[in-house]
């Protein structure tokens, strides 16, 4: 079960820093017209994916930082890791 | 295994292009519901899909205890069959189910916990389950090995007694189960997976496996840790579950030291001790959701440590061998069992959890009423996957458990 998570301010670090966090299953509803099943859906339901998922980690013992990852959960290897700095210098040349 | 020698559940048979019923796993839920389909409603022609052999799953990875002491009003009638049904099914599969009812004795750390153990027992006397609230006194007495001394992390405050629950051996279940089903004319495709549902206008009409196309009007999905998984891949229905790896390990075989099942909510450990004297014992689940099935230097250093200090007479003893298995838990802590109602024909009975040993036989003996009938049995009714979206959370945790480091 070793796992070890990328946190994008400190970087690589052991697994048992950090806590679960679920499934990304994107913005919060609105709360207007909110329907039971588009409550239950956000708060319950899960795709449990066997392979790669894109899931939200909070690094407990580090930064304080929530985070996104993409995990395979047949091996608990990170698949990919985008850096928040890459992201923001990506989202400051989409905004120029 | 996969040896030329004919196994007892029948000669591996060819699959055919339609059958009545499509159980996709091979576990206990899944046999037991093939027998009693085909024992008490006459229903003969059913495929039992698995992708690796019989039992590979939790059914032969659990810790094998067995108890009916369950939190709410619904879970304890159902647990309670289930542990009644065991001398029952002994005697009907013709084979030895070796069911040691020797008592589960649920220790308490904190007199929070003891109050919640008085309602927990209260609702199992109220439906017949015998149980009792003992002091620390009495636990020793019952294991003398106990170290009740206030000086440990988690001192016992007492424990919920439940004298008919114990241990059953969860393999002989998956062989008495097969061959009893296999005899009936159900047949058990090992090394099959199961690929697809084909359905049209909202009903079931296929499974598509790794060896061809079956034509069907119902099938059943009860694969354990892999139910969830499959049912949005095949479906596309999201379930309230989460898919965490459990290990379990055992120590070097002992004289007789301890005769009850014990187990603690503190400690996160419980343990019995095997026939051949090996102390069996199991750990909380992995901090986050995972398929792995790994295991970890983390949870042999806890159970040393939990077991060293609640049965301080097992420092020093050596852990043979230790397995990861899979445990789908939902916020509630209660299964899914539900039909007919997201896809014409299509029947789901999972996230159990750590509890699928311990309910298979009356599960499988209700899931096979509702496939046959088509009509669900009133006690499998508050299952529904329904609940959640009605908020009718079940009350088998006092608070909505979330899957995270802190519990």
């Amino acid at each position: 079960m070793a796992l070890t998570i990328t946190c994008p301010i400190c970087g690589k670090r052991n697994g048992y820093e950090f806590r679960f966090g679920g499934e990304e299953k994107g913005p919060r509803p609105e709360e207007n017209g909110l329907t039971p099943e588009a409550w239950c859906d956000y708060v319950h339901l899960n795709k449990c994916v066997a392979g790669v998922q894109e899931e939200w980690w909070f690094h407990k013992d580090g930064c304080g930082l929530w985070f996104t990852i993409q995990r395979d959960t047949t091996t608990n290897l990170e698949a990919e890791t985008v850096s928040m700095s890459k992201l923001a210098t990506e989202n400051e040349e989409a905004e120029k | 295994m996969f040896s030329k020698k004919k196994p007892m559940w029948g000669k591996k048979t060819p699959l055919k292009s339609s059958y009545d019923v499509v159980l996709i796993g091979g576990g206990l839920h899944s046999l037991a519901t093939a027998y009693y389909l085909a024992k008490e409603h006459g229903i003969t022609d059913i495929a039992i899909i698995e992708k690796n052999y019989i039992g590979f799953g939790g059914a032969g990875r659990n810790t094998a205890i067995v108890r009916a002491n369950q939190r709410t009003q619904y879970n304890v009638p159902l647990y309670k069959e289930a542990l009644d049904l065991w001398p029952v099914l002994t005697k009907d599969l013709d084979y030895n189910l070796m069911f040691n009812n020797c008592g589960n004795l649920n220790l308490m750390h904190s007199e929070a916990a003891m109050k919640a153990a008085r309602m927990t027992i209260a609702t199992a006397q109220f439906h017949g389950v015998e149980s009792h609230l003992i002091d620390a006194k009495e636990a020793k007495e019952l294991v003398p090995a106990l170290n009740i001394s206030d000086d440990i992390t988690f001192p016992i405050h007492g424990a919920m007694f439940h004298p008919p629950g114990g241990v059953v051996r969860h393999d002989a279940v998956v062989w008495g189960l097969a061959r009893a089903a296999a005899e009936m004319g159900v047949q058990i495709h090992q090394q099959t997976e199961a690929l697809d549902i084909g359905t049209r206008n909202g009903k079931v009409t296929s499974v598509t496996t790794s060896r061809g196309t079956i034509n069907t009007k119902q099938v059943l999905i009860s694969a354990g840790g892999y139910s969830a998984a499959l049912i949005y891949d095949m479906l596309g229905i999201k379930l309230p579950i989460s898919v965490l790896t459990i290990q379990a390990m055992v120590t070097q075989p002992l004289k007789p030291v301890l005769d009850h099942v014990v187990s603690s909510g503190a400690y996160h450990c419980y343990a019995n001790q095997t026939l051949k004297g090996e102390i069996a014992t199991g750990a909380h689940m992995d901090p986050w959701p995972n398929y792995t099935t790994l295991n970890t230097a983390h949870y042999i250093k806890h159970q040393a440590e939990a077991l060293s200090e609640f049965l301080p007479c097992l420092r020093g003893v050596r852990f043979m061998r230790i397995w990861g298995g899979l445990a789908d838990m939902t916020p509630d802590m209660a299964p899914i069992m539900d039909g007919d109602e997201q896809v014409e024909g299509f029947y789901m009975d999972c996230g159990w959890g750590y509890f699928g040993f311990k309910s298979c036989s009356a599960v499988g003996k209700y899931m096979a009423e509702f496939m046959a009938t088509k009509k669900c049995p009133d006690i499998l009714k508050p299952f529904a996957l329904k609940r959640y979206e009605e908020h009718k959370l079940m009350g088998e945790t006092a608070a909505l458990v979330n899957y995270s480091p802190d519990n």
